[in-house]
């Protein structure tokens, strides 16, 4: 090699080795000798991979086949143990024949690039898992509100098609929403965060708090949004859970203010009584004592009730005994009270399978209501309740019917409202909720006829066996 | 012949009437019921009561419509009424800061101070 090019050849910052047909080492630069020694006799494959067989695909053996440059990445071993990645190319050297005597191999150690490849790999890993699996739902959209990527659960939750429209998938509309905070933050880049309930594919709603992120390019430019959207329901429900319970406190804190007025009156009466000795006045105030004792006394069953989220205890129970026992409560209130009380148990009816101590409950609400709804009336002359269980097929037919002051339209279609009281003082507005929850807990319902100044009649339907119920709570089955 | 101070009791709890209606008249006034604001309009027109008291959570008219309705007429807002309610005493404020309708002559959270109920009765009957 003539001066100037050996020294070209020698200061090459990569190794470059002439190699013959049979893959021996016939020219080296500094470099390469550096790291692999000396080639003497030596052979590219002992060299490079301390092989001691040519490998099984050579771009130097492939370029004197065809006389064509190749290239291919190797990692081959240093001197001292280092292990090197290289891009190998290798190129045809021919004689003035035109005859290819050699091949010229150069390795450019790649390394360093390699590593970063690497790195970029499992960082680009790392976030793609964290994309699919945190627990959130993110798309991420286009300028036309797109969804161009989205993760796992939002794939799951929504059933999303890439390149559908984010308010197709979330909302199962046909327009744009209005605000889309995905398009404010496309107009000025800003993070936006708003509460959505959201459809999902199997049709539930969700409450959701949404974050939306601008993603940028190269050049700074907004290119898409990320959405990232968590389910907040149970926090909605806690709430909304802490919201009843206020109510709850404030309407108990009312109700006992009006029963403890009544008290008050009551012993007033009774007091007086005693110290005019006047035995009417006396026994009219014990009746008011004992009266909101009582009511003071369901209150309190009703609070437990609706604090406990009670389980059914389902027992086959006989019909005619449970009449008996609600009858034994109502009887003297509606007596005392000069209310004509009427119990009508069809013959024979049998057993049904219910939760013995909610049923009463739910029997002993309707009917005190019954009572207290002829009590306040003042139109009437005379005032009945009247109590009928009968069957229906496969249903119990339990009736509480008044002719006591009625209720209007407006009151009727609250009247199982949680909180609602058409009772001024008296009621919590938790009594008709329990009978209802009660009712519907054995896969029955209650209905509510009224009207204004002709009563009320109450109709709840249990099934005879609660077969579903038993079923779906089998921890339950007698 | 008496000069017996007449009070309109409005309160839709039987035992609350008939707490209230005893105590006043062995106080020495009479009383006359009604259980809902509707009544208590119409017993106001039969005859004027030196006071009422009033219970606002009721069927039918509320106490607020009922109060709003006497003080705005002419022949009924010099009647002094008092309310007597178990809503919390936030109502107070509330019924006090109205701009349309003056505050009431009395406010009592039950169950009442007999004692207090007696003195503010026996004060805004005083006058008429």
């Amino acid at each position: 090699m003539e001066l100037p090019y050996k020294q070209y050849f020698e200061s090459m910052p990569c190794y470059l080795t002439v190699q013959d047909k049979n893959l021996r080492v016939i020219e080296a630069n500094r470099w390469f000798k550096e790291d692999f020694g000396e080639i003497e006799g030596r052979y590219c494959y002992q060299v490079y991979k301390n092989r001691s067989d040519k490998c099984e695909v050579c771009p130097v053996e492939r370029t004197f086949r065809d006389g064509q440059r190749h290239s291919s990445e190797e990692h081959v071993k240093c001197l001292d143990g280092t292990e090197v990645s290289v891009i190998v190319y290798t190129t045809p050297i021919y004689n003035d024949e035109g005859e290819i005597t050699a091949v010229m191999e150069m390795s450019t150690d790649i390394t360093e690039i390699k590593a970063l490849q690497k790195q970029l790999r499992e960082s680009r890993q790392l976030y793609q898992t964290l994309f699919e699996e945190v627990p959130c739902f993110i798309s991420i959209q286009d300028r036309d509100l797109r969804i161009i990527h989205a993760n796992r659960l939002h794939k799951e939750a929504f059933g999303t098609f890439l390149g559908c429209k984010c308010y197709e998938v979330y909302k199962h509309r046909t327009e744009e929403c209005y605000p889309c905070t995905v398009r404010q933050t496309f107009e000025d880049g800003k993070v936006y965060s708003h509460e959505e309930v959201v459809t999902l594919r199997g049709g539930e709603t969700m409450n959701v708090l949404v974050h939306t992120a601008p993603i940028r390019d190269a050049t700074g430019e907004i290119s898409s949004v990320v959405e990232m959207t968590s389910d907040i329901t149970q926090i909605r429900e806690l709430q909304d859970k802490l919201t009843s319970i206020g109510l709850l406190i404030s309407s108990i804190s009312h109700g006992i203010k009006g029963l403890l007025n009544g008290l008050n009156g009551g012993i007033y009466l009774v007091n007086n009584g005693m110290q005019k000795d006047n035995r009417d006045r006396l026994e009219k105030g014990w009746e008011i004592v004992l009266r909101n004792v009582s009511r003071i006394r369901s209150m309190v069953l009703d609070i437990l009730y609706y604090a406990k989220d009670r389980e059914p205890m389902l027992e086959m129970i006989s019909i005619d005994e449970l009449a008996s026992e609600v009858c034994s409560i109502i009887r003297p209130k509606a007596e005392e009270q000069k209310i004509d009380f009427i119990c009508q148990v069809e013959e024979g009816i049998g057993e049904f399978e219910v939760d013995k101590q909610a049923i009463r409950a739910m029997l002993v609400n309707l009917l005190e209501n019954s009572v207290d709804a002829c009590r306040v009336d003042k139109k009437k002359t005379s005032h009945q309740v009247r109590f009928e269980i009968k069957s229906d097929l496969n249903d119990i037919v339990l009736i509480a019917e008044d002719n006591g002051i009625g209720m209007e339209q407006e009151t009727c279609d609250k009247a199982f409202s949680l909180f609602f009281s058409s009772k001024g003082n008296e009621g919590t507005g938790l009594g008709l909720f329990i009978a209802n929850k009660i009712a519907t807990t054995h896969k029955g319902s209650i209905h509510l006829e009224s009207g204004v100044n002709k009563g009320s009649i109450f109709t709840v339907k249990i099934p005879r066996l609660n077969i579903t119920l038993i079923e779906s709570k089998p921890e339950h089955k007698k | 012949m008496t000069d017996k101070k007449t009070i309109l009791i409005i309160d839709d709890e039987p035992d609350t009437f008939t707490y209230f209606s005893t105590l006043l008249e062995d106080n020495g006034y009479n009383t006359i019921g009604a259980e809902n604001g509707d009544e208590g309009l119409e017993r106001v027109k039969d005859s004027t009561p030196d006071l009422i008291t009033m219970d606002i959570t009721m069927p039918k008219m509320s106490g607020v419509k009922a109060y709003r309705t006497l003080k705005e007429g002419d022949d009924t807002k010099s009647i002094p009424i008092i309310i007597i309610t178990g809503v919390s005493d936030d109502f107070r404020d509330f019924i006090s800061s109205r701009k349309q309708i003056p505050a009431p002559d009395g406010y009592l959270s039950k169950p009442i101070d007999e004692q207090e109920f007696l003195t503010l009765v026996g004060k805004l009957t005083s006058g008429s």
